[in-house]
């Protein structure tokens, strides 16, 4: 082991950081020109939003989750990332979910294009979990691996820092250890944080990473360290909430199309799209168009959307997934199956939000296993 | 018109595709090449349903007289199709008009002798009547999909 | 990072690919009593090169854009044709334009009909209503190259006599004696002495003509017809991956972002709209899919 003094971080290194030095990392990247992100408590839950101090963080608060149900409750210790996920995820910073492309202003009997010209935002997001580290590469394939390239995300996603920090503690809704999703972040992140009773353990991504950490004095990594980190990484895919079965589980959902479950569940389904919402990788968007009265200008605005609407399928005049059961069949085999064909990738990545966050508490994973039960059952035709 | 002429003609319509050689002669000896110039009628609904046509050439419509309108026309057949089933369904009566809409050939089997043969043989009866079906089955199925109006906007439309 | 997939993929436009370029109308035509013809003219004044069967985004200054396939290029002045419907509030503002107005345009968009897969073959195009749109560039391609190819048959079908699109074109391919073309109404009118019935009827006037087992078929019209239609050909023992269909669905970007054209595993934009039969009919069977 190198001596603290001659020390330098670099890739693939591991730190033991004092936690109250965070603050000296937040301060590191505001001075790099970062707006840093983490988790705060708003309004009753822990959300995504611009930190300034340590403080900010919701030391020793913790939350339960559990289908359609959410509450932050004290920590009995003063833990900084206690918590698992909650309704906001990178999505809204990388995706926005109001977006305006352009303006047109009319001129005689046509029209200029004024393209969006307000510089990207520096993000580093604090706090990046496992689960969605994995949703941002999901993410990035979506807006980056095709044919064409987004420029709204490629601007955010390319400037972003990512620090993420490993799970210790796992949510009533969390699944991603059958994901293979976590809790041990994937390579991805600039520096990977897991949190022991003491200090932080810092691991080193990038040289991005390492540049950063330069500044801030901490120790090598102990291999007491490494061992209690992975001691708490098992101890939290034990407690996972969750686990879905993803054994051949495209194939499965494709041959089960017409499976009268989907009927079932569209009994309880409201179709409110909150599941589209908080899902870290649902990424579609509707482009809305407003003139001013005067009509001389007009706006392009692109905007979250949801397949849960009849809108969403609007086409020659009618919807063409009018009924509940078709829209949820559509956004849990989009998820579970045909996103596997178009980006190589499953497009759930285990984090429980949309189990949290349904008002009449569906859970996909019940419902997979439901049609696992009962595979090749064919609905009977009734409407 | 020779006997001959009629047999290929029989032979080289779709109708009679993989029936026995035996069969298509002696369907040949009750058949007649006819030729109908534009709007003459080959059949008329209530008369006798005394002949079955196999079309060689031209456009058929069915229709039917409806009063003050005139004939309306439904559906149109042609070049290798056939006119008419009612021969083969007692009371042996035209249900439609059928119009030659352009020159129209075809070959025209005597009903009433094609019925005698068919009572005699009940493997010819068999495979013209399944043969039927599928043509009564495939124009009602074209039929059904009239109906639907398919090309129509969509009613109760939001946009 | 920006990966071409092969031939076909389309050239990636980074900053530019939301941005409407602007086309002027030049002309609209019309052509029964709710589809139109716009003809654009380019910014640049350039030809527009696409590929058959490929489509376009149509921007109209404050009111939206709408996927619209390109049904051809003038002959003589080289300018975008695109025959539109006026079914939604975007397509209504479209065909109220008029000359010298503005229309915000971008693509070309998606996979086209196979043209180049088709040579040496017999060739059956099946169209039904507005359908015959995408198609026409198609027929076009297959005309001028007309070497190219075995049998060419054109099967059409509208509502209604006053339902046919592209009239004067429609008579000249009936006048050719390289192309057979049947056309067929739901319903007749006094002076229609032609076919009645759904386009399905149609077949075996077109069996008599080709080998319908070699041939490659091209087929866009509402999905029931193509459906339909599907099952008549598959019951005349045409393979499905010779059985081409051009598909629709709602769009918002046309590169395989917004997630509105997905059917199943396919984003239609981009994986289509032109798809091989065997790609896509179980999608088609799977209702409300």
């Amino acid at each position: 082991m190198a001596s603290l003094e001659s020390a330098i971080p670099t890739p693939g290194q591991a730190w033991r950081m004092e936690k109250a030095r965070l603050q000296e990392l937040l301060d590191a990247l505001n001075r790099q020109g970062y707006t840093v992100i983490g988790p705060r408590i708003r309004e009753g839950a822990i959300v995504y939003d611009e930190l300034q101090r340590l403080t900010d963080l919701p030391i020793g608060w913790t939350d339960e989750q559990e289908k359609g149900y959410y509450r932050l409750k004290r920590r009995e210790d003063e833990a900084y990332f206690g918590f698992a996920v909650g309704p906001h995820s990178w999505k809204q910073f990388l995706h926005p979910p109001v977006f305006l492309l352009g303006r047109a202003r009319r001129n005689g009997q046509g029209f200029e294009w004024i393209p969006p010209t307000d510089p990207p935002p520096r993000y580093a997001f604090l706090g990046v979990r496992a689960c969605e580290l994995h949703a941002i590469a999901i993410l990035d394939r979506v807006f980056m691996g095709g044919p064409y390239v987004d420029p709204v995300y490629r601007a955010r996603r390319e400037a972003v820092f990512l620090i993420a920090v490993q799970c210790t503690v796992a949510g009533g809704t969390c699944f991603c250890a059958s994901m293979g999703t976590g809790p041990k972040a994937p390579p991805g992140a600039d520096l990977v944080l897991t949190e022991l009773p003491d200090a932080f353990v810092v691991e080193i991504g990038t040289e991005r990473g390492a540049a950063v950490m330069a500044g801030i004095p901490c120790a090598p990594a102990t291999e007491a360290d490494r061992a209690a980190v992975e001691a708490r990484l098992e101890e939290t895919a034990r407690a996972m909430g969750r686990r879905l079965d993803t054994t051949d589980l495209p194939a499965l959902l494709y041959r089960n199309l017409e499976h009268p479950r989907w009927e079932e569940v569209a009994q309880r389904c409201l179709t409110c799209g909150n599941c589209t919402m908080v899902c870290p990788t649902c990424f579609c968007f509707t482009v809305e168009d407003a003139s001013d009265l005067s009509g001389t200008q007009a706006e392009r605005v692109r905007r979250w959307d949801s397949c849960f609407t009849t809108a969403f399928t609007y086409t020659a005049g009618h919807p063409i997934r009018q009924s509940a059961k078709a829209r949820y069949r559509q956004w849990l085999t989009h998820k579970l199956a045909s996103w596997w064909d178009q980006f190589g990738t499953s497009g759930c990545v285990g984090c429980g939000r949309c189990i949290t966050w349904c008002p009449v508490g569906i859970d996909l994973t019940e419902e997979v296993h439901a049609i696992r039960q009962t595979d090749g059952t064919i609905a009977g035709e009734r409407r | 018109m020779s006997k001959a002429e009629i047999l290929e003609a029989l032979r080289q319509h779709p109708f009679t595709h993989h029936m026995d050689e035996a069969w298509k002669e002696s369907l040949a000896e009750m058949a007649r090449l006819q030729t109908y110039a534009p709007d003459t009628l080959l059949l008329r609904e209530g008369r006798a349903a005394d002949a079955f046509f196999l079309i060689i050439d031209g456009i058929v419509a069915i229709e039917m007289f409806i009063p003050q309108r005139g004939p309306v026309r439904l559906q149109t057949v042609s070049a290798g199709e056939i006119v008419g089933w009612s021969w083969a369904l007692p009371p042996y009566r035209w249900e439609f008009d059928a119009r030659a809409l352009v020159e129209t050939r075809a070959v025209v089997l005597d009903a009433a002798a094609l019925r005698a043969r068919m009572s005699q043989d009940c493997a010819l009866a068999a495979w013209i009547l399944s043969r039927l079906l599928s043509v009564v089955a495939g124009r009602l199925k074209a039929t059904r999909l009239q109906l639907l109006d398919i090309y129509a906007l969509p009613e109760g439309r939001l946009a | 990072m920006i990966a071409a997939t092969g031939p076909e993929a389309p050239v990636a436009v980074e900053q530019d690919l939301f941005t409407p370029l602007p086309f002027q109308v030049t002309a609209v035509r019309r052509e029964t009593a709710d589809t139109f013809t716009l003809r654009l003219r380019p910014p640049d004044g350039r030809p527009f090169s696409f590929r058959p069967g490929q489509f376009n985004m149509l921007y109209v200054f404050g009111v939206g854009e709408v996927a619209i396939s390109i049904s051809g290029v003038h002959p003589r002045t080289h300018d975008l044709e695109h025959t539109v419907r006026a079914v939604g509030y975007v397509t209504r503002a479209l065909v109220r334009l008029h000359r010298g107005d503005m229309v915000g345009v971008r693509g070309p968009y998606g996979r086209g009909w196979p043209v180049e897969e088709a040579r040496g073959r017999d060739v059956l195009i099946i169209a039904g209503g507005i359908g015959l749109a995408p198609l026409r560039p198609a027929l076009r391609h297959l005309m001028v190259h007309r070497s190219n190819y075995e049998r060419i048959v054109l099967l059409y079908g509208a509502r209604t006599p006053r339902d046919l699109l592209y009239r004067l074109e429609l008579e000249r391919w009936r006048g050719r004696f390289d192309l057979h073309t049947f056309v067929t109404v739901d319903r007749g009118d006094e002076a229609w002495r032609g076919h009645i019935g759904v386009v399905t009827t149609l077949l075996p006037l077109a069996e008599r003509l080709l080998d319908l087992r070699h041939a490659f078929v091209m087929m866009c019209g509402p999905e029931i017809m193509m459906r339909v239609a599907a099952r008549e050909l598959e019951n005349r023992g045409v393979p499905p991956d010779q059985v081409f269909v051009s598909l629709e669905r709602n769009m918002k970007c046309g590169v395989a972002m917004c997630g509105h054209c997905q059917l199943g595993p396919l984003f239609i934009c981009q994986d289509g709209p032109v798809f091989p039969l065997s790609q896509v009919y179980t999608f088609m069977e799977t209702r409300e899919f």
